[in-house]
Formats: C-alpha cells, structure tokens, sequence
C-alpha cells in the first residue's frame, strides 16, 4: 500500500510503500508507545488496515519541558 | 467493557492488556481511573480549592478538564487554574494563548504571573545575562511562583500534570543518582499537612500513562500542535524515557510496575527521610532548607 505519513516529532512527510501502521512506524523508527495514530483525521489503533492513499500522522504524545 | 463500536471503531488499544476501546468507552475508562485515584488518595475534599498549574501542554489541559467536570455538578469544590509565564518567545506564549482561550470558554478562573512581573525579566532576558544551566532557574522560580500564587489566591491543594511516565522516570532518575531522600517526596499527593506555608500537591493523573493522556487530549480537543521548549535539553531522562517505552515495547506493565512496587514501599521512605522542621527563608519567607532560599539567590543574581 502507498500511504503518506507525517512524523510530527521531526516535522516530515513521507511517502512510505507499508502494508500495516506497525511497518509503517518501523520504518520511520518510531516506538508505538511515543505517538498517538491518527489516520484520515480520526484517532485510530495501531491494528488499523491500511489502503493505497491514507494518511497517516504519528502524534508525539512526549511533552515538550 | 467492549462494546460493538469498541470491535469497530477502537481509539486505543489498553497498554496493559489486550482490550480495544471506542472513544466513549474510552472516555469512561479514564474518568474512572482519575476518579479512583482522588478517592483511593484522598487527593482532595468537598470545600477545598484546587489548583490547577497551567502550562497549555496537553497533561495541564486534561487534568483542568476533568477536575473542571468532575466538580462541575457539585458547587463546594471550587477550581482555579494558575499559569506562569516564563517569558520564552515563541513557545509559552503559544501555550498559554490556547490555556485562555480553554478557561474563557469554560468559565474557569485563570491567573497568570510571569517572571518578569515578579522577577524583572523574562526567562529569556535572564539567559542572555546570566550563565546558567535554564531548567535550574527555571525550575525554582516556577516552583516558587506556584507556591506564591497558591496562597495568593488560598488555594488548599495544588494539582499538576504528571503522569506515569513522569513518576517512573523520576523514581528510575533517582535510584541511578542514589538519591532515595529526593525519591520519598514523591507519590500522587506530596507536602505535609496543614503547613500554612507549603501547600500541599496532587497528581490526578499518576496512574495514567503519556499515551493515554494524549488520547484522551486528543479526543477533547485539547491538543495543540508539537512544541518545544528551545532550552528544553534533560538528556538524563530523555535517555530513560527511551529505554523505559522500549522496554515495555517488549515487556507490557514495565512501567506501571515501576510505580506499583514503588508506592508499596513509599511509605517506608517518607518514615526514614522524615524532615524535621523546616526553615523559613530570611528574604520572603518561602519554605526552605537554608538559611535564604534559591529563588531569591537567583534573583539577586539577576539584580546585579
Ligand atoms: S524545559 Fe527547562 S527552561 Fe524550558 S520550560 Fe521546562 S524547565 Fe523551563
Ligand atoms: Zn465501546
Ligand atoms: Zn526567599
């Protein structure tokens, strides 16, 4: 599946070939712990299915001091 | 607890075990969670005033949230929230911008003091003319602020933030500096009782993890886009936030079993590390354990 993602953390967009949201967080070496997923605008589980053309925003749920 | 929205439409998956929830459901969950913590600890009581410390982060948002609805029905809990404004451009003022927008709209009391009307300069200003590592100053004239607002304004119990997250890195941060003294002032409710000069602090959300927090935030719209603190650099507890999250990655309750085993032997702690009496600071009178306390030190520094 071809998704878009967005890295909140270090403010980038990519476009990322994954079949799953945990492949996608691999790749982008983000531990699941640290983000909140949000997928088409709404807050989603890491189980969620994945289609050609989601999006995908990982949130930093780490407060900034 | 799962509902047929909870199998289509899960918000979160529970850290510590495998139950999927729906945003109402969810929503529940965690206003019984922070409800059991109150209670369990006796975090506060009908006719108190409690204090909110306001940051606009999203821990400070969700704890002003739900004390707000939790004592919204009955009218003897009266909440304030306080907020201090350290003066760094370009993240407090953005933070504190959507803090007071949230209050106005919720008819919640907000006061806000700044280091520059009590000290004389911003945080910013402050760096340029002293050498000195930020989050220190930074950190005693907060505290200090909070302590002064909280009786400027009689509050009876101040609340913060602070999360699961936050307490078992300190406990971890603690041990690994051997400083168990440091450690036995911690817990969900610390300070002692009826000091008039130190008021007491409670941490609603203590057994709630960052994750969940910003779910919650995220449902309420309480979240505002990533921001950080340009000083912010505590890479000691950046570095064991890390290791923490990987290894309950690998090993699920890892940190809440930090906190659990943690608070079965506080007790014992806050027997051994009993301080004795405390002393006043010569200067303004502030709690402290010399002779003249570290925010009027760092004051007069500035003044030079
Ligand atoms: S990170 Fe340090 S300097 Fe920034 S607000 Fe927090 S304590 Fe102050
Ligand atoms: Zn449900
Ligand atoms: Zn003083």
């Amino acid at each position: 599946m071809k998704i878009k993602a967005y890295d909140e953390r270090n403010k980038k967009n990519i476009e990322l070939e994954v079949d799953s949201i945990k492949e996608a967080a691999k790749e982008l070496k983000i531990n699941l712990e640290e983000v909140i997923v949000v997928k088409n605008n709404e807050l989603v589980t890491e189980s969620a299915e994945l289609k050609d053309n989601d999006e995908i925003k990982f949130l930093s749920v780490i407060s900034g001091g | 607890m799962t509902c047929k929205k909870c199998l289509t439409k899960p918000v979160i998956k529970l850290p510590n075990n495998n139950i999927s929830l729906c945003k109402k459901c969810y929503l529940r969950y965690f206003e019984k969670k922070v409800r059991k913590t109150i209670r369990i600890y006796k975090l506060f009581k009908k006719g108190d005033t409690v204090g909110v410390a306001l940051s606009g982060g999203k821990d400070s948002m969700a704890t002003l949230q739900l004390l707000h609805s939790l004592t919204q029905q009955q009218r003897t809990t009266k909440i304030i929230a306080i907020a201090i404004d350290e003066g760094i451009k370009g993240y407090r003022d953005e933070t504190l911008k959507f803090a007071k927008k949230f209050c106005k709209e919720n008819k919640i009391p907000l006061k806000i003091t700044s280091y520059k009307k009590e000290f004389g300069m911003t945080l910013d200003q402050i760096l340029k003319k002293l050498d000195i590592h930020p989050c220190s100053v930074c950190g005693v004239f907060r505290r200090y602020l909070l302590n002064k607002e909280a009786k400027r304004n009689k509050l009876t119990i101040l609340a913060t933030g602070h999360n699961l997250d936050d307490e078992a890195q300190t406990i971890l941060m603690n041990q690994f500096r051997n400083n168990m003294a440091a450690a036995s002032r911690l817990g969900p409710l610390t300070g002692i009782k009826d000091d008039k000069k130190f008021i007491r602090r409670i941490k609603p959300l203590y057994f709630l993890t960052e994750k969940e927090i910003m779910t919650y935030a995220f449902l309420n719209n309480l979240v505002t886009p990533f921001n950080e603190c340009p000083y912010a650099e505590d890479s000691f507890r950046s570095r064991v936030r890390e290791s923490l999250n990987n290894l309950d990655k690998e090993y699920p309750s890892t940190k809440s079993s930090i906190i659990n085993s943690f608070l079965d032997i506080l007790p014992i702690l806050k027997e051994h590390y009993k301080t004795g009496d405390i002393n006043y600071c010569k200067e303004c009178g502030e709690p402290t354990s010399k002779e003249k306390c570290q925010a009027c030190e760092y004051s007069e520094l500035i003044r030079k």
